[in-house]
């Protein structure tokens, strides 16, 4: 009991006033707001693909880039919330990008049915893969280092939603910067890496967001 | 918390004295040994103080301290259950360090009976009744015309000199 005595008063003199972390909903807002403006510049640097006003005439391709956006919110808001002990309480909202995946998993499948006859697929493979994770790199450094600030109780989940959602950014930028229509290439070449990343990021949540 | 987020001391001291006492029954339920609880109250004290800064003022204080304190229980957990399967001993290895086959035994029936018929006439006859044909000693002290403890004494010496001749 001593001990404890001892190491209260010694936590106690080591109390100096600190700053309130943010409200989760601000956070994920400011991540939100740095990726939007990278995703941006990303566009502005790279360029948008030729036919986009042609695309975006088109509802599967809009549904799909509004799904992808909504995933990358939710994944935002989600990690956000996983950065906090208790998840500000508000665990439900945690599970957001559960939502948002089956709803987007049901989008592909529904626009892979409507791709009659199958648009042609490109000649280039991994290619796609390789440019959505440099692209990706930036803003899941940046994620990862605001939320090493916090104190993460779900670190494998938190790492995951992190990397999703800086995945997502990634994917968002090359939709909308390369001539492809071919809906098989793009789940195998952006959508399924963008899940393996998922996986990959319960790892480095661990290595990363332990404390 | 407000109080001790704004740096007062003594308030903040308090609050710890009081989320100690709150915590002690939560882990002495889940830990076998008291000091045991005591390290790891002491790691989740200084969870809390690292964290603090992650509490919500406007939001209950129970929910944020035990999401901490369950975090360090089940940290603590996964590294003791490791720790003790790191220094568990392979049974493959145990058996190779094992003297000899407990289990195995040069001593055939065939053996035995050999012995047996060595014995003396009314022994070996009472052993025959009693493990052969699975008379129970009252009922060979009927068939034999003896009493029954003479039976035991009898059942007993020959079993005595039986073990020392097979021990050889």
């Amino acid at each position: 009991m001593e001990n404890i005595d001892d190491l209260i008063n010694k936590l106690a003199q080591d109390a100096a006033p600190v700053k309130q972390a943010s409200h989760p909903y601000m956070l994920s807002l400011k991540w939100m707001g740095a990726a939007l403006a990278y995703l941006v510049f990303s566009l502005i640097f790279s360029g948008l693909r030729p036919d986009i006003g042609l695309k975006l005439q088109q509802p599967w391709f809009v549904i799909e880039m509004v799904m992808l956006a909504s995933i990358f919110v939710a994944t935002s808001l989600s990690a956000a919330l996983l950065s906090f002990p208790d998840m500000h309480q508000m665990r439900r909202l945690v599970l957001a990008p559960v939502v948002t995946f089956a709803l987007f998993v049901l989008v592909i499948f529904l626009a892979w049915q409507a791709d009659s006859p199958p648009a042609p697929l490109p000649v280039h493979s991994f290619e796609c893969t390789i440019s959505i994770t440099l692209v990706s790199l930036l803003p899941a450094v940046w994620t990862f280092y605001a939320m090493r600030k916090f104190a993460s109780t779900h670190y494998h989940w938190a790492g995951s939603i992190a990397l999703l959602s800086a995945f997502s950014v990634g994917a968002l930028w090359l939709r909308l910067h390369e001539v492809n229509d071919s809906i098989m290439h793009v789940v195998e070449w952006h959508y399924l890496p963008m899940i393996a990343c998922g996986i990959l990021g319960l790892w480095l949540g661990k290595k990363i967001l332990k404390w | 918390m407000r109080q001790s987020l704004a740096g007062d001391q003594r308030a903040y001291a308090e609050l710890l004295r009081e989320t100690s006492r709150m915590l002690r029954p939560f882990l002495a339920r889940r830990l076998s040994f008291e000091s045991e609880v005591e390290d790891l109250l002491q790691e989740i004290l200084i969870s809390i103080h690292k964290a603090r800064h992650t509490y919500d003022g406007n939001r209950p204080y129970k929910p944020w301290v035990y999401a901490i304190a369950k975090f360090r229980l089940q940290d603590y957990l996964r590294a003791h259950y490791a720790d003790q399967l790191r220094h568990a001993v392979e049974w493959s290895e145990l058996e190779e360090s094992l003297p000899e086959h407990v289990t195995e035994t040069a001593i055939s029936y065939e053996s035995i009976s050999a012995e047996v018929q060595k014995l003396p006439e009314k022994q070996a006859t009472i052993l025959q009744l009693m493990h052969q044909e699975g008379y129970t000693a009252k009922e060979v002290a009927e068939k034999m015309g003896m009493n029954e403890s003479a039976v035991k004494v009898a059942a007993h010496r020959a079993y005595k000199i039986l073990r020392s001749k097979l021990e050889r």
